[in-house]
């Protein structure tokens, strides 16, 4: 429907509400992405984008990058703006709705991680302390919409 | 701050996935009482230090209403709070007991009407917004065992349930389904109409 989506990751699915999690991100897209100056690096896309990774290993991207925005991510984008940090509540809160989700799979061991989501995972983790945390934080959230696009 | 009262009698009233936090009115003779509102989802309980976040639409409000739809749009344990102020005084906050979560909403029947065009059988659906899909089924009368299912996930027109046969009765009934919670409503009023070429039109 317009409001939800069932991901099938392998064996996992899981119903997501896609729907909302992008409007909410739509909202509020440019005026976080005005606040990331450094155009030439990527916290997903580098060097390789999420779309080379293999069906197999996508349930354990998914999963550790719900955590990866969950616990290094959301915190640190609070700003100014009442509307924008609603709205980052709103994607906040969706996303532990959704990890919660996938940790049943994980524990079913229908969501396993091979080398390549492994190597793949290490590299979003360097290339996100390899700038200062608010920095970091705004440029991932910025990059929302990539992951959206490749989880769908 | 001179101190009022924390408003009383929080709660919440949600119906189809539209959610309100209600309160009892705070009085002071001769003053104008606002109310302003906060919530706080379950990640800013566990990753946020247990931050508030004001909802500007509902800050120093005259109303003892306020629609917090668009702000519980996960699937998770919501915490809602208000408070007063009058001139310089302002309450305590209010805090709603226990925690709200969306999957508790209450669902109604749709709306629905039945239309017999000629030999189509149509069928009129209230609009309720993206997040509802609606599961509609329909029989030739006198044969319920023998129903069909539609699973309608827009309503912005009129829709085709069936091509009748001559003079035949046929009802339909219908329920909503919201996936981001999981749950359907009762069905609504089953309907009957009767294809044209029977001896009149008639509404059961």
């Amino acid at each position: 429907t317009a409001g939800n989506n069932i991901l099938q990751l392998g064996p996992c699915r899981v119903s997501m509400s896609m729907a909302e999690i992008r409007s909410g991100f739509n909202s509020i897209k440019a005026n976080i992405q005005a606040r990331d100056p450094i155009k030439s690096l990527s916290i997903l896309s580098y060097p390789h984008s999420l779309h080379k990774v293999k069906p197999s290993e996508r349930c354990c991207i998914t999963h550790h990058l719900c955590s990866f925005y969950v616990a290094k991510v959301f915190r640190h984008c609070r700003t100014e703006d009442s509307y924008v940090n609603r709205k980052i509540s709103s994607i906040a809160n969706s996303f532990l709705s959704l990890r919660r989700n996938l940790q049943h799979c994980h524990e079913q061991n229908k969501c396993m991680c091979g080398q390549e989501s492994t190597e793949k995972l290490k590299q979003i983790t360097v290339n996100y302390e390899g700038l200062n945390v608010t920095s970091a934080a705004i440029k991932s959230l910025g990059e929302l919409g990539i992951l959206l696009d490749w989880m769908e | 701050d001179a101190l009022l009262p924390p408003p009383q009698n929080i709660s919440i009233l949600s119906t189809n996935m539209k959610h309100f936090l209600t309160w009892s009115p705070v009085i002071v003779q001769g003053e104008a009482v606002r109310y302003s509102v906060e919530f706080q989802g379950e990640y800013e309980r566990e990753y946020a230090n247990e931050s508030w976040i004001p909802i500007c639409e509902c800050s120093l409000i005259a109303a003892t209403e306020c629609n917090i739809t668009e702000d519980i749009s996960a699937t998770v344990a919501y915490k809602l709070r208000v408070r007063a102020e009058a001139g310089a005084a302002r309450s305590e906050w209010g805090t709603l007991k226990g925690f709200f979560n969306r999957i508790t909403t209450s669902l109604t029947p749709p709306l629905m009407k039945v239309i017999a065009d000629g030999y189509h059988l149509l069928v009129e659906l209230e609009e309720m917004g993206p997040a509802f899909q609606f599961w509609v089924l329909y029989w030739k009368k006198g044969q319920e065992s023998r129903m069909q299912q539609k699973v309608v996930k827009e309503v912005s027109h009129m829709i085709h349930l069936d091509t009748m046969e001559e003079g035949l009765g046929y009802c339909v009934k219908a329920q909503t389904y919201v996936e981001a919670i999981n749950r359907s409503s009762g069905f609504s009023q089953t309907q009957c109409v009767r294809a044209q070429g029977g001896t009149s039109m008639w509404l059961v």
